[in-house]
């Protein structure tokens, strides 16, 4: 039975594990699936993520990146190995306890924006915060500050469809950031985007790991995000092959 | 309230399909509402003709006398009727008390003879709460039946009217001579010479060829009743009050007679009430499976379209069953908007056919067609629109479901 009330800072005592530095840490994580007939996914690989961290990983299509970050989203379990976040295992959690922990703690940023078509860049900044629970003038005022942040505070009533695509991937990171969340998970944020827009996108991320303390990690091929993040892991046919970067 | 809002916006997305939904919901809540409104003036027009034919709201009799005819005239009757019916009348709920005689013989015009089902009525109270009035103008119509008239209150007279149909099998007329021949409650028989004033025509074949209506005081003098009479028919003043003042008039009457309200006795407007419940409850039910069904395939199609944006909202954070709960609503919002703009509409076409007074047929067995009025029938509007509401709540459960069951990563990489 879960406990509806329980936090994740407020752990049962034996889920505790061991409590480290890393935001992320993924230990010896083996998720293997059939692709086209040959195995494919991510293959005993332990890494850490530290708080405030933008982390990218690097490698060609099928080295397991959209794999890895799907495992560390929770939104995925892995077949072998184990997930912590601030230092709890969390990969083996119910359903229903690893959505509230995407809710409260977790961000995403999709490779195609993935906003609500319906729903206006505000709106779809205040789901996330909404579906917190939280009142409707903190939801607004949260909403705003954070789409103000990346900058789209003249584009608040827009439709996702009256936007470009640098500014659809603005708010979806805004609708990443406004939970206040722990860590932002990125897969191939600039791959729809064009170099002009791709850069300064990935600047903006910097940006939010330096003022707010929230860690990224990114998943990309994609040179110029690479050259701007604190920690690379090197993928290739789902296994870790080098760590760059100092942690 | 996210969720509403949500479901809203949704449901607004793909505006055409939502109208094609809302005009199956339209059509469905239309129809079931037409014909309730249909069914209830066909059963209050049932309920009126039994009621105004004679029987009245509640019908005071011998208890045995729905259980086997009869010997001879008044063996089943109420012994001192006429005081009983004196007596009921100081009664404050009883607006009138109608005593009958009820009685069966030959009626004959010399050379043939014809059997007949009479009835002896008060001839000054008869006109004031049945609707023989109506029958009469109708047989007036009829061959022979010009200058009918209600028969005399004077004692004394022998008046007579007839069904159509008995005055036709006898080649009578308003003015002709007939002889009644019948039993007395003795087992004798006895016979009196009437006159025919009037032709009543009561709408059903069967009825017009063997009944009669005679004054209180002609049929009393046939059968030798006294003052026993075989019925009496009691009139409330307050109709609606039938079922609550049965058991008191049960009590006032006392156990050697029995009180039966009109619907027990009225057979015709039961099988009638039976027929038409079960037709409706078989287009009700074809009705709703159509909305079901189509209510469904709209909801199951708008999840097939939406499977990467409820990936995305389940990576966000939103729970399985906020995704069931969100189709939930897009139903419940199909459901409210097709069921009321059903409603203004079948008030607005409700009003527009009522006012055209269209004549419908006249039904099986009857002799006269009606005019349409569908009636206003708040208990079934407000029924349909539960059932249909509940039919998109359900229509949407599957639908529901499906979304709630994508794994979050195949619904992220869905094209």
């Amino acid at each position: 039975m879960q406990n509806r009330n329980r936090t994740f800072s407020d752990p049962p005592a034996s889920r505790i594990h061991s409590y480290t530095s890393d935001m992320l840490e993924l230990k010896n994580i083996t998720r293997a699936y059939e692709l086209g007939g040959e195995k494919a996914g991510a293959f005993g690989v332990s890494l850490s993520v530290p708080a405030g961290c933008l982390a990218v990983l690097a490698g060609p299509s099928g080295s397991g990146k959209t794999t890895l970050l799907q495992l560390a989203g929770l939104l995925d379990e892995p077949d072998e190995g184990e997930v912590f976040l601030e230092g709890q295992p969390v990969s083996r959690l119910p359903e229903k306890a690893r959505c509230e922990l995407r809710l409260r703690r977790l961000g995403f940023v999709f490779q195609s924006f993935n906003l609500v078509p319906v729903l206006s860049a505000l709106e779809n900044v205040m789901l996330p915060l909404q579906l917190q629970g939280l009142k409707d003038e903190d939801v607004r005022r949260r909403a705003a500050e954070s789409l103000d942040c990346v900058g789209l505070s003249d584009r608040l009533e827009h439709r996702p469809g009256q936007l470009s695509g640098g500014q659809q991937q603005r708010v979806a990171i805004a609708r990443a950031l406004a939970p206040r969340p722990i860590l932002v998970l990125a897969d191939e944020p600039t791959a729809s985007l064009d170099h002009a827009h791709g850069g300064p996108l990935m600047d903006l991320m910097a940006q939010q790991c330096r003022e707010s303390g929230v860690s990224f990690l990114v998943a990309s091929h994609d040179p110029s995000v690479i050259s701007r993040a604190d920690l690379v892991f090197r993928l290739a046919d789902g296994r870790l092959v080098a760590t760059e970067g100092a942690a | 309230m996210i969720l509403p809002r949500l479901a809203l916006r949704n449901v607004l997305r793909n505006r055409r399909r939502t109208t094609l939904t809302l005009l199956v919901v339209i059509a469905g809540y239309m129809s079931l509402s037409l014909a309730g409104g249909f069914m209830a003036q066909t059963f209050d027009g049932l309920s009126q003709a039994a009621i105004r034919g004679g029987i009245g709201h509640i019908q005071l009799l011998h208890p045995q006398a729905l259980e086997g005819d009869e010997g001879q005239s008044l063996e089943f009757a109420i012994p001192e009727g006429e005081a009983l019916a004196s007596r009921l009348r100081s009664d404050p709920s009883i607006a009138d008390v109608l005593p009958r005689i009820q009685f069966m013989g030959l009626l004959s015009n010399g050379p043939k003879s014809v059997a007949f089902l009479g009835t002896g009525v008060d001839p000054v109270r008869e006109p004031q709460f049945m609707a023989v009035m109506d029958s009469l103008k109708d047989g007036a119509k009829a061959n022979g039946g010009a200058d009918s008239r209600w028969v005399s209150a004077a004692p004394g007279s022998r008046e007579v009217i007839l069904g159509v149909g008995l005055a036709k099998s006898l080649g009578a007329t308003v003015g002709s001579s007939l002889t009644l021949m019948s039993t007395n409650k003795d087992g004798g028989l006895n016979a009196l010479d009437v006159e025919v004033v009037g032709l009543q025509d009561l709408g059903l074949r069967e009825l017009n060829e063997r009944v009669l209506t005679v004054s209180l005081d002609t049929a009393s003098n046939l059968v030798d009743a006294g003052s026993a009479r075989s019925r009496l028919s009691l009139l409330l003043k307050y109709p609606k009050d039938t079922v609550k003042e049965l058991p008191r008039i049960q009590t006032l009457v006392g156990k050697d007679v029995q009180a039966l309200p009109w619907y027990e006795l009225a057979s015709f407007y039961k099988q009638v009430k039976l027929l038409y419940l079960a037709i409706f409850g078989f287009m009700g039910l074809v009705l709703f499976l159509v909305v079901l069904l189509a209510t469904a395939n709209t909801l199951l199609m708008s999840v097939m379209e939406r499977v990467r944006e409820f990936g995305t909202l389940r990576a966000m954070g939103m729970q399985a069953s906020q995704l069931t709960s969100l189709l939930q609503w897009e139903g419940a919002l199909l459901g409210l908007c097709g069921s009321g703009l059903g409603l203004l509409l079948t008030l607005i076409f409700r009003l527009a056919v009522n006012a055209l007074h269209l004549q419908m047929p006249a039904p099986p067995g009857t002799s006269h067609g009606y005019e349409l009025n569908i009636h206003f029938v708040p208990v079934v509007y407000f029924g349909v629109f539960i059932g249909l509401q509940l039919t998109l709540q359900f229509s949407a459960l599957f639908p529901g479901l499906k979304a709630a069951k994508l794994r979050i990563v195949e619904a992220l990489r869905h094209v």
